[in-house]
């Protein structure tokens, strides 16, 4: 039926604004789920690029349970039968002077060939030491680099320049191709171990195995060994539960992006209605009334996937950096470079945004197929069965938000529970805006008349005569506002709780020394200790281990000074709970608990340099350091069991009362300093961490924003569409005597009016959605809790939100008032 | 010979919030043979709209029976009366219910689209029938009241339907126009020998028909006083 779809289709030029709007909502929404599962792939494909090539040929990697590997026992591997190559590597982090951090690798250029030959090609190749006794200053040069080309052409740095570095300046002496786009430094393991002070030692060895089993039963004690593959593996389940919340957010995204196109469709349902009956009194069936309506939704799907593809392509790029640190800090290194553009983005999103608007008009569908033709013809909107209608939905609503609430109550429920409840709960407050807005009407009414007196009143009015658009407008923003709300009641939270635990644990007057990048040498801690009107000095070490194949971390810490001065947040028990830990047993994170199942009383194995140790839980304490839990030992026990003597940073305690305490404070900085060794104060650790945290939130930040984005153009969309479908109303308003003035006021009143009553629902439903973040998403997918802080600024922020919003969505229409209201009069179409 | 429209004893009710409401028509009865001029004369909710609703099919009787080419509409079925509207009725409305993002000419066509024969010529001489040659290419908002009505007279007209009824076709006409229009559509439908059906409050409308059937609190009679001397 080429007519009666060209008769819709053609309602897409005609109603330019509108058509805009509906547009540009598609494509928020699919923006940001394409933004967000681009910037993931980018992420997990830079991940295994960079797996792949830093693995090179090894077969397996050995390393020691925790800490350093020494020297002394290659002898011995390299006699191993089973041993094809083997290559020592050092791996670390190196901070550029510009921040940036880069990955470091100290290998040995001859046994490193066998492993990794496209790096030693170039070390050692004609074309990039054209005369090969250039390559000695690698090998002899202490502080001589090898800087991967890509990075080399980022810095501007040729051979022969300096980069310098948080370990001083490193000459380079060439570039090599590195096709895994992660910034690498190579270094002779020689002259790596000078760097890092880390006389004969190394952190892992790269092997070949010819097989794996006979070679596991001679070297399980005192070693832990992973193939390729279980270490990718391993890596890739540190990104799970990150990897999780990114899709929930991509899906939230997605929802709102596909309630705007319910919205969309709803708002052609009703301004449709009338063809519908018009067409249907001429015999068109009901089936081409149903095709030709699709046509229009596929066709703006399509477009707006279309734009939303190509908004989405730029926000993976900001996504993929917010990842990158995301990851970064708080997992492994990674620096995922953004994926190049793809035909399969467009294709993808156009069938993300078709499949969303075939999902989002699927009930205004049915709608517009089962119009009364009578009715419509009549022009009766049948405020009567609109009423019935929302009666309907708010049962069904409050039946969805009841099943998502009892869905809650399962015990052992999977995370996944946990985000279909979510959203279970916002689909069934959605379906409560109509019986809502009813039933807000009459205080509406009172208040607008007040207001702005007739104008008000009939506004109020408007909003509860129109439901079939006002309400599907005013779902679509509770939407937005709630997630705001209970995102950032979350977020909040979250901090708080941060702050909390920062205040329990990290009470330290200084910090020395910075965790993955700078070590302690033993010598400083020893000097410090012995330092007159030192009050303690805590020695921390954080290593990954494996526990139960899969990773967690162990802390090494002086029991006796974080008894003293510190009061860790306990989930039973006070600091009688070290006592047992100076004797041997561990305390364990929350996440390790839950994680693992292990309560204060049980005892866990861990592997060690001996082999097998076992260990008293003495008891359970709250920690965010690593969802993957933390296992927290007494130094003397860490070094019993691991026989790892690096130490991280050093926490300085002096006593408050001492009235010599920052002359003593003054002299640790200098002394630290003087050895090149990073000195924080308290609070500035505590500004680091809370940095950090920020950053990590940024990407739901995004979302957040774009979600409200998407929700903006909802009800801006409502408001046009209210105003279009009201021309002859305007016109007998002006026969009456009304100004374009007060016409004007009351577009902003329904306006205002629909933001108001969405601020209103939110507000609830926010509160619902932050306590099942916190209490039930949070905890489930990183067992740890954390402790609700009611604030009002994400509520504040709401309102602010909701006001702005509304009267940016009502300017237009009220533009379209001032421009148009002069000479509208009394016409039939 | 079989009338071509019967309504038997019909009864259209309106219940209001489940309980008993309104009755638009209680017990109608009527015949009217094919070829015929007919008005339905009567007041605003008097039920004429209603009843010629019934007789399209667009909507169904609470009561009583409505055959249509000796067909009863009951069991013919949705998709039988869809069939029906589309191969053997016109439809004209009093706002003439064009759709407003086709052309004069698009939305003539799409009657002849929907009966499965898309014939350009013939829309064109039904546009130029009723006197529209020229004005193909016009959207409704570009047309006259009149100039759209006859479009709309062009789309019930082009389909050569047996009956076309006609909903207060002048009701949104000045008279002269109205006039126009009436003429125009009684003189087609007595040379094609199509039923045609006028639903009016109008004695001046009646004056162009053969027959006046009086519509009054739900019931139809047959009037026998002169369509002049109608008030």
């Amino acid at each position: 039926m080429r007519t009666v779809t060209k008769a819709f289709l053609r309602y897409l030029p005609r109603r330019r604004s509108l058509s805009l709007l509906q547009l540009l909502g598609i494509a928020c929404g699919v923006a940001a789920a394409v933004g967000m599962a681009y910037s993931a792939r980018a992420s997990l494909s830079s991940f295994a690029q960079a797996v792949e090539f830093l693995k090179g040929r090894a077969t397996h990697s050995m390393e020691r349970p925790a800490g350093p590997m020494e020297e002394s026992f290659l002898p011995q591997l390299m006699r191993d039968p089973a041993v094809e190559a083997f290559s020592p590597v050092i791996d670390r982090r190196l901070r550029l002077k510009d921040g940036e951090v880069v990955r470091f690798l100290g290998v040995d250029p001859f046994l490193d060939q066998a492993f990794r030959p496209e790096i030693t090609r170039a070390q050692l190749s004609a074309r990039t030491f054209p005369n090969p006794a250039k390559a000695l200053p690698f090998l002899l040069e202490e502080r001589s680099i090898l800087v991967d080309a890509h990075l080399a052409q980022q810095l501007g740095l040729t051979p022969g320049d300096h980069l310098m570095t948080s370990r001083g300046d490193l000459r380079i002496v060439g570039t090599f191709p590195n096709p895994s786009g992660e910034p690498l430094v190579l270094m002779d393991i020689a002259n790596a171990q000078k760097l890092f002070e880390l006389p004969r030692q190394f952190d892992r060895v790269d092997l070949i195995l010819a097989e794996d089993a006979a070679f596991r039963s001679r070297w399980a004690v005192g070693f832990r060994l992973q193939s390729s593959l279980q270490r990718r593996a391993s890596l890739s389940d540190m990104l799970q539960a990150f990897r999780l919340n990114l899709q929930a957010l991509s899906l939230l995204a997605l929802f709102v992006g596909v309630f705007l196109i319910y919205n969309t469709a709803m708002f052609a349902v009703v301004s449709r209605r009338k063809d519908a009956g018009i067409l249907r009194s001429l015999g068109a069936k009901r089936g081409e009334i149903l095709l030709a309506f699709l046509a229009e939704l596929l066709l703006l799907g399509a477009l707006g996937g279309v734009l939303g593809g190509l908004l989405g392509f730029f926000l993976s790029h900001f996504l993929t950096t917010l990842m990158a640190d995301t990851i970064s800090n708080l997992y492994f290194f990674l620096r995922p470079t953004p994926l190049d553009w793809s035909w399969w983005v467009l294709l993808i999103s156009v069938l993300l945004g078709c499949g969303a608007s075939l999902l989002g008009g699927i009930f205004p569908l049915l709608e517009l197929v089962r119009v009364d033709p009578v009715q419509a013809l009549q022009g009766r909107t049948g405020s009567r069965r609109a009423r019935v209608s929302a009666i309907k939905a708010a049962i069904a609503g409050l039946g969805i938000m009841a099943l998502s609430l009892a869905l809650l109550a399962l015990p052992s429920a999977h995370v996944y529970v946990g985000f279909a409840s979510a959203f279970g709960l916002l689909i069934g407050a959605s379906l409560i805006s109509g019986i809502t807005l009813i039933l807000f009407g009459p205080f509406l009414q009172r208040g607008f008349h007040r207001l702005h007196g007739l104008p008000g009143k009939m506004a109020a009015g408007n909003i509860r005569q129109n439901l079939g658009r006002t309400a599907v407008g005013v779902a679509a923003f509770m939407v937005a506002l709630a997630m705001a709300i209970g995102l950032g009641t979350m977020i909040g939270s979250f901090r708080q709780s941060l702050v909390w635990w920062m205040e329990t644990q990290l009470q330290a007057d200084l910090y020395v020394g910075k965790i993955l990048e700078f070590e302690v040498p033993e010598s400083f801690y020893e000097e410090l200790r012995s330092l007159s009107g030192i009050g303690g000095v805590d020695p921390y070490r954080n290593v990954q281990i494996e526990y139960q194949q899969t990773p967690i971390y162990v802390s090494a810490v002086d029991a006796a000074v974080l008894q003293k001065y510190t009061h860790f947040g306990w989930l039973k028990g006070g600091n009688e709970n070290w006592e047992p830990v100076k004797k041997g047993a561990v305390i364990v994170s929350e996440s390790f608990s839950r994680r693992f199942g292990v309560h204060a009383g049980d005892r866990i194995t861990l592997g060690g340099i001996h082999g097998s140790a076992q260990l008293a839980v003495a008891a359970v304490f709250y920690d965010y350091t690593s969802e993957h839990g933390v296992v927290m030992m007494d130094r003397a026990t860490y070094l019993k069991i691991f026989g790892d003597r690096t130490i991280n940073s050093l926490g300085i305690f002096v006593d408050a009362r001492d009235p010599l305490r920052q002359q003593i404070l003054e002299e640790v900085q200098r002394k630290a300093q003087d050895r090149g060794l990073p000195v924080l104060t308290r609070h500035q650790l505590w500004g680091n961490i809370l940095a950090v945290f920020d950053s990590t939130f940024a990407v739901t930040r995004s979302m957040r924003v774009l979600a409200i984005l998407a929700a903006f153009f909802g009800i801006a969309g409502a408001l046009l569409t209210l105003f279009m479908e009201r021309q002859r109303e305007f016109g007998i308003y002006r026969a009456l005597g009304f100004s374009a003035r007060q016409v004007a006021g009351m577009t902003l009143m329904e306006g205002l009016g629909m933001g108001l009553v969405s601020l209103l629902l939110s507000t609830g439903l926010g509160t619902a959605l932050a306590f099942l973040l916190i209490r039930v998403i949070n905890l489930r997918s990183f067992n740890w809790t954390i402790f609700y802080f009611p604030s009002w600024d994400p509520y504040l922020l709401a309102v602010v939100t909701a006001i702005l919003a509304s009267l940016g969505a009502a300017a237009y229409p009220i533009w379209k008032v001032y421009r148009t209201y002069p000479q509208i009069q009394i016409r039939e179409e | 010979m079989q009338p071509i429209i019967r309504v038997v004893d019909v009864w259209k009710e309106y219940s209001k919030d489940g309980q008993n409401g309104s009755a638009a028509l209680r017990g109608a009865n009527l015949e009217i043979a094919a070829g015929e001029v007919v008005a339905i004369y009567g007041k605003s909710g008097s039920g004429k709209t209603t009843l010629l609703n019934l007789l399209a099919g667009l909507d169904r009787p609470t009561n009583g029976r409505v055959e249509v080419e000796g067909q009863d509409l009951e069991s013919l079925g949705e998709e039988g009366r869809t069939h029906l509207r589309r191969e053997r009725l016109g439809f004209v409305f009093q706002f003439f219910n064009l759709l407003p993002t086709l052309t004069a000419f698009e939305n003539v066509f799409l009657s002849l689209e929907l009966t499965g024969k898309p014939n350009p010529v013939a829309a064109h001489r039904a546009l130029q029938a009723v006197g529209l040659e020229g004005k193909e290419g016009r959207f409704p908002h570009e047309l006259s009241g009149g100039e759209q009505q006859r479009v709309a007279i062009a789309r019930a007209l082009v389909k050569e339907p047996a009956i076309i009824l006609a909903d207060e076709p002048t009701g949104n006409l000045d008279t002269r126009t109205g006039d126009q229009v009436l003429d125009l559509l009684a003189s087609h439908c007595r040379r094609f020998g199509t039923t045609l059906i006028v639903a009016t409050h109008s004695p001046l409308t009646c004056q162009f028909t053969d027959r006046v059937l009086r519509m009054m609190d739900g019931l139809v009679t047959e009037e026998k006083t002169a369509p002049e001397k109608l008030s």
